[in-house]
């Protein structure tokens, strides 16, 4: 009975609805004296305690208030600069190529918001209770900060503001309550409704290192303050036009959809609208479309012909072979883009037998390798062509912008080569299981630095003839096969809870074990894994700083390298090191509080 | 429960006599073993089990806990691998031959004590899933299909629920219908009543005894003796790796040859 | 057999027929593995092939000589900052890493143990404080934070004489903090053989006064008793150490022996190790496949597993043979080992144990620096070390608060029913269990942290990545440079994980 009830609570794990609600702990209601003394000095130790963190916070604050303020501080060097930390060298005229970008992945985040149902209710008061935090915050910082008599009386009456409105607040109703998304909405709102009538400067930027006034009086750039608004509106909108389509569109659907399109759009973006390849007409006709089309055309035939379930063990054969082509093709001469279809060709006709079915099934496949051809040609194309965006220095992109693109490719690649570890480490076939632990233990036993100094300098000389590499892909391989090692152990953890019984049963209804793990191990895995694979998300955001170390322009080198060698903001390397720390921080704070949300949603956060 | 009923009386009319008093001498041999051991390590498991079961047939195993059943009926669809002897499942052996592996298992229905449904999967996905992908039937068909299953074994109203939300009894008898799903000719079932509450265990038996009814090769490891002597052609009887005694339930229950048989049976009955 | 078994299934027509080979299960499996395993090699040794042809084609070679050659280099500190040879300097640059890697875990422990208690505390402010600096520090990249120490303290004054926020005891300046230092002097090792002794009579001590509280039930303190008995013998061991002089002649014996050994016997002992092991793993595998009656049944897996050991044990028995300069390694290194350690005990009898000084600042020219009294962390040490300790005290607080927090509830409460104070109950039940969760993440948590010292590179501490760069712009030889990473590195890692794993079977057999 007891390992039924063990089984039973497993199975329950998945879906919040079938266990008993767990009501979440309340907070007990203390009057604020009583509150005080519980929390705070419920003994002398504690209230020694107290005391000595309180002095700790005030001095700290102190010291942090007073390198802010600092009239030293050139806080503008970022302001001025914000064009460079975001994308380099990137040219200005193009900007609005960037800008589109923006708003393509506001669209895609205010969609996915909406199908995903992100976001909670907060109860009014509570919204009430932090705004009073804030008003005392700005108290305390006002009274400690080196302001000036009028400055301080002004941040006071900020403060008293906030106070106020925060108390006020706090008194309504405890049965209102305000989604946490308006709330986001309404405080970015109020930022770029500050950029119109607040003075913060007028910032521009330095094109020519021509001495000019940096900074005027008056309201920030337009080209600063128009585009930052039209993006917050097209959220908004997207967000409403998700909420339109949620109850339209199947959810399956719509989630599918979207994955997707988080997986490709950054792609094309990059390589369609940033990098905007000057295709020679003339080349593509005779040469590029025709392989694409002879891909497409015999491989559909093949992967039909595969997927009939009357095949059988020839079309193993035949698909082994068609891999045996693929590496073949590297030892001879020949264009780049067949020898990646070829590999493409056999992976999908290795997995042909596991996906065969009745007819439509087997259209449906050979129609997905053909969306995969055209996708891949097009993009081994565009990459091998010359851009029509000019941009000095070697790679197009920097700043953030190549941090995150770093960083979206490199999980990208690393999530199957991962899952594929991962499957291998736990296979039941002993040479998989060494190769992949050789590896996984390899790449975990080394420092990141080392493999990417190692793929820095050593992918070009592994290069064969006539290829050639830039150094930004090469290192994103270094982190990828880097990330994979790490994902791969995560994966396993989940692979493993999946129980022995879930394998028996799928074994008992008669599936391959390829049938097995793609149906049944993987998706149980995978959920469990969610955590830490949230955790590895932003694991990688982060080590993307280690590119500033190899030399590659990104948010950390503009930070630490470029502006403080320009003439105006010698030794700024501080405040810019702090602007982008934040950047840094924001980004990867809301994305360990939405991981925490989730696990809670779907249940894996309580045992 | 009333749905179970229903069932019942739709299952009646295949059948109804008493089951051992069929003959069956000359139906065809659904399975057959000829001195199978199996070895866990340095541990024997089995020790040289022969039995034939013929088609239409219920055959019962009985024995204590260990006594190797579980082992048993899991060679009979390689989920457990025997080192010695053959197992011949409708006409093919079970050897290291991957097709008549695969031939076998989607043949042989098998039903856990743990049920094992898939946790990630609506109910009605359990139940269709191995027919689109192994047996290869077009997606609406096999939805129609599972959907008729589900109405067999009484739960017709759970398909869009996932398997953690429904009781012990009514995942059982989705277990059941997830292997009917793949038209088996023979049913396994290790225990399938032994996790369940006391008043879910009858709706499952139920659906089983219909089952039996209906005319499908069924091989039960079950403590159910009401089951047993109820539907059961023949009793199988084991310990400690070997077959003890064979016979019909009425031979079973009333004049045992062997010693540890009446033992077992003095325990169980007490 | 006594049982009537059905004999109806001889006569039945299935005959067994050859299986084929493209769909025989054992077949497919290792013709899987094999073209795999093929193709993999294929693939790599396509690469190594390519390497080579680029590295002719670019006049570019890849020996190890540059490890004898004097280098071109000056380190910003270490043991040796102007290292003889290249293998010398990458030397240099791994005791840095490991200097900086032990201080980092002991550091980065003890703060993060405070960093998870805080996080406990009953007190709303400590635990505020402790969530601030775990989500501020866990959620911004470590290289940006290292880099801004450094920025920090290069915008720090100048040195100068007479300078610090405590004149001769704690100078912070653009040259790094320089503060008083403790450190072993030459009586140490003599004293530490003193000590040695105490620890064994203190254990004997303590053993007696646990089982005089078991006779008696009196509280005999046993721990506080031990404690004393090691002062006493620290003590007493300043005094009496140069006893222990007669070590170094000994040791010096042995050096000697080692040099006048032959090269066959390490090669003999290595190759004879290696097959004695697989030997022994082979025959307890077989017999753990035996039955009682002598029944072997071997799976395919199980033939792989001894094809693979015996195979592995030939190569070691092949590389002990081949490469000589293994065994001659071996053997000088033992004997310089040996060297070493006389040397440390050839020492003045009126040589103290410890010293201590304070920082001193020299003005040689026109500019001061930092003198060599006191303890001197340069920028660069510094801002690693911050770096990697504070940003791992994150990680380890919420390590050591999850560990306390998996305890259920019940023991604590279990703890106060048998009357134990909150303090005991922490001591004696909580800290037991939750180290055990505690211990498995904590190793990894001490792995990241070494291998994130390789951060150094981007502010200049000469740990071995920095030294290796240097090297390999020098001399050009990155693919050697980077080999001798990855192998220190791995020997490192794979020495944490084995300490880390001992302990927790120990825990693990503790519970039992
Ligand atoms: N995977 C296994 N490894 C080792 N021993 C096993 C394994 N499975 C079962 N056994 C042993 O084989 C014997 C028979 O088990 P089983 O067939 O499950 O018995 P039953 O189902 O009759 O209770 C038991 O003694 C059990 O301990
Ligand atoms: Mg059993």
């Amino acid at each position: 009975m007891s390992e039924f009830a063990g089984a039973g609570a497993e199975i329950g794990s998945f879906y919040p609805m079938s266990r008993p609600d767990t009501t979440p702990p309340v907070e007990e209601h203390l009057p604020p004296r009583e509150w005080l003394k519980k929390n705070l000095f419920s003994n002398v130790a504690n209230s020694i305690l107290t005391v000595l963190s309180s002095l700790l916070i005030l001095v700290m604050l102190r010291g942090l208030l007073g390198f802010i303020f600092n009239p030293l501080r050139q806080w503008n060097a970022t302001a001025v600069n914000l064009r460079l930390l975001m994308t380099h060298a990137y040219p200005a005229d193009q900007y609005i190529r960037v800008w589109f970008s923006v708003a393509a992945f506001l669209i895609l985040t205010g969609l996915s918001l909406a199908v995903w149902r992100a976001g909670s209710r907060i109860p009014v008061p509570d919204v009430g209770k932090r705004v009073i935090a804030l008003g005392v915050f700005v108290t305390l910082a006002t009274l400690l900060a080196p302001f000036s008599t009028s400055a301080r009386l002004s941040w006071l009456a900020v403060a008293v503001f906030l106070l106020v409105s925060g108390v006020a607040v706090s008194r309504t109703s405890k049965d209102r309550s305000v989604s946490s998304l308006s709330l986001l909405v309404g405080a970015c709102g109020l930022a770029a409704l500050s950029l119109w009538v607040i003075p913060y400067g007028h910032h521009s930027f330095i094109i020519d290192r021509t001495p000019k006034i940096l900074a005027e009086p008056g309201t920030v750039d337009l080209t600063t303050k128009l585009p930052w608004t039209l993006m917050l509106l097209i959220a908004v909108a997207a967000y409403g036009a998700g909420l339109f389509l949620r109850d339209r569109v199947p959810a399956k659907v719509a989630r599918t959809s979207l994955v997707l399109a988080w997986m490709v759009t950054p792609i094309l973006l990059l390589f369609l609208v940033l990098r905007d390849p000057d295709f020679d007409m003339g080349h593509v006709l005779s040469t590029d479309i025709p392989i694409f089309l002879v891909f497409a055309v015999l491989g559909s035939a093949l992967l039909f012909w595969l997927t009939n379930p009357e095949t059988g063990e020839v079309g193993r054969m035949v698909a082994v072979t068609v891999l045996f082509l693929a590496f073949g093709s590297f030892l001879t001469p020949m264009r780049m883009i067949i020898r990646i279809l070829m590999l493409l060709l056999a992976m999908f006709a290795l997995a042909g037998p596991t996906f065969s079915g009745d007819r439509e099934t087997r259209h449906r496949y050979a129609a997905v390798w053909t969306g995969v051809a055209i996708f891949v040609s097009w993009l081994v194309t565009a990459i091998n062509t010359p851009s029509t965006v000019p941009v000095p220095g070697q790679f197009f992109l920097g700043g953030f912008s190549m941090t995150l693109m770093v960083a979206f490719f490199t999980l990208l690649v690393s999530f199957p080569l991962g899952v594929m570890l991962a499957l291998a480490r736990t296979s039941s076939m002993p040479i998989f299981r060494l190769l992949a632990t050789w590896f996984i233990e390899f790449v975990r036993g080394v420092p990141l630095i080392t493999i990417l100094i190692f793929f820095s300098v050593m992918v070009p000389l592994f290069l064969p003839d006539g290829m050639s590499l830039s150094e930004v892909a090469a290192v994103t391989i270094g982190y990828a096969l880097f990330a994979s090692a790490y994902l791969a152990e995560n994966v396993r953890g989940g692979i493993q809870s999946v129980t022995r019984g879930q394998h028996e049963a799928a074994e008992a209804v008669g599936m391959t074990t390829s049938q097995k793990t793609v149906f049944i191990v993987l998706p149980q895995a995978l959920r469990v894994a969610i955590p830490p694979l949230v955790g590895q998300v932003i694991g990688t955001f982060k080590e993307t700083s280690l590119l500033v170390i190899i030399g590659l322009f990104d948010l950390l080198f503009v930070a630490k390298a470029i502006i403080p060698n320009q003439t105006e903001f010698m030794g700024s390397t501080r405040e810019n090191l702090m602007v982008i720390s934040l950047i840094y921080w924001v980004i990867s704070y809301s994305m360990s509080k939405a991981s925490q949300r989730l696990e809670q949603r779907v249940g894996l956060g309580e045992q | 429960m009333t749905d179970v009923t229903d069932v019942t009386e739709t299952g009646a009319d295949s059948g109804g006599v008493a089951r051992s008093d069929r003959d069956l001498s000359n139906a065809a041999d659904m399975i057959i073993c000829e001195d199978i051991s199996k070895w866990y390590g340095d541990f024997q498991a089995l020790e040289g089990v022969s039995a034939t079961i013929k088609e239409q047939e219920v055959v019962v195993v009985l024995g204590p806990s260990g006594s190797g059943k579980s082992t048993w009926i899991r060679c009979i669809n390689r989920l457990e691998e025997h080192q010695e002897g053959r197992i011949v499942v409708d006409g093919v052996e079970l050897t290291n031959d991957l097709r008549n592996i695969e031939k076998v298992r989607s043949e042989v229905g098998m039903v856990f004590q743990q049920f094992n449904l898939f946790p990630h999967l609506k109910v009605r996905d359990n139940v269709s899933l191995a027919p689109i992908w192994v047996r290869k039937k077009p997606k609406a068909e096999a939805e129609e299909q599972a959907q008729a299953l589900l109405e067999l074994v009484g739960i017709p109203e759970q398909a869009d629920k996932h398997p953690g939300q429904l009781s012990g009894g009514q995942q059982q008898r989705v277990a059941i219908a997830r292997a009917l799903a793949m038209e088996p000719k023979i049913m396994l079932f290790d225990e399938p009543t032994s996790a369940l509450d006391p008043e879910m265990i009858k709706e499952v038996l139920d659906v089983m005894k219909n089952l039996a009814l209906s005319g499908m090769t069924m091989m039960v490891v079950t403590h159910e003796m009401g089951f047993a002597k109820e539907v059961a052609d023949r009793i199988i009887f084991m310990e400690e790796g070997q077959i003890v005694e064979v016979g019909t339930p009425e031979h079973f229950f009333t004049n045992p040859t062997e010693d540890r048989t009446k033992l077992f049976l003095s325990q169980i009955l007490a | 057999m006594t049982a009537p078994t059905n004999q109806a299934s001889s006569t039945h027509a299935a005959v067994s027929q050859r299986v084929p080979l493209w769909r025989d299960a054992v077949v497919v499996k290792w013709t899987t593995q094999v073209v795999t395993l093929v193709l993999v090699l294929a693939g790599l040794w396509f690469l190594a092939s390519q390497a080579g042809d680029n590295l002719v084609a670019r006049n570019i070679n890849i020996g190890f000589d540059f490890l004898e050659r004097p280098p071109d280099i000056q380190l910003s500190e270490g043991i040796d900052t102007h290292p003889a040879t290249g293998g010398r300097a990458l030397w240099v640059g791994m005791v840095n890493t490991l200097r900086m890697a032990a201080v980092g875990i002991i550091f980065a422990t003890v703060l993060g143990v405070v960093v998870g208690l805080a996080r406990l505390s009953n007190n709303w402010l400590v635990r505020r404080l402790g969530t601030i600096w775990v989500e501020t520090l866990r959620n911004i990249p470590l290289l940006v934070q290292i880099i801004f120490y450094s920025s920090v303290l290069s915008t720090m004054p100048r040195v100068g004489l007479d300078t610090g926020p405590i004149n001769g005891w704690l100078h912070i300046s653009n040259k790094g903090l320089s503060m008083p230092r403790v450190f072993i002097a030459d009586g140490f090792y003599q004293w530490a053989m003193v000590m040695a002794v105490g620890g064994i009579a203190a254990h004997f001590v303590r053993q007696r006064r646990v089982r005089l509280h078991d006779e008696s039930g009196a509280n005999t303190s046993p721990v506080i008793w031990a404690l004393g008995t090691l002062i006493v013998f620290g003590l007493i061991g300043i005094f009496i150490h140069p006893l222990f002089g007669f070590i170094g002649p000994i040791m010096g014996a042995v050096a000697g022996l080692l040099d006048s050994l032959p090269l066959l016997l390490p090669q003999i002992l290595l190759s004879a190790t290696a097959v004695l092991l697989a030997g022994r793993w082979i025959r307890s595998f077989l017999a753990g496949r035996r039955s009682a009656v002598g029944h072997l049944a071997l799976s395919d897996d199980d033939y792989f597993r001894i094809i693979f050991t015996a195979i592995a044990a030939l190569m070691a028995v092949a590389v002990a043979i081949y490469w000589t300069g293994l065994s001659s390694w071996i053997l000088n290194s033992g004997s310089d080992l040996f060297r070493v350690i006389e040397a440390k005990f050839n020492v003045d009898g009126a040589a103290r144990p410890f010293d201590a000084m304070r920082p001193d600042i020299v003005k040689p020219g026109k500019f001061a620096n930092y003198g060599t009294n006191g303890l001197t962390m340069t920028i660069g040490f510094a801002a690693v070390f911050f770096g990697v300790v504070f940003y791992t005290s994150a990680f380890i607080g919420e390590i050591v608060r999850g560990g306390i927090l998996a305890v259920p509830k019940g023991q604590t409460e279990a703890a106060s029913a048998v009357g134990l104070s909150r303090a005991q109950s922490l001591r004696h039940i909580i800290l037991p269990q939750a180290i055990r969760i505690i211990l498995p993440p904590m190793g990894n948590q001490y792995l990241n942290l070494t291998k994130n010292t390789s951060l150094a590179i981007a502010v200049g501490y000469s740990d071995i990545v920095q030294v290796g760069q240097t090297v390999y712009n020098q001399t050009g030889k990155t693919l050697p440079v980077v080999a001798v990473w990855m192998l220190f590195y791995l020997a490192t890692s794979l020495t944490i994980s084995v300490v880390v794993n001992y302990y927790n079977v120990r825990m693990k057999l503790v519970e039992r």
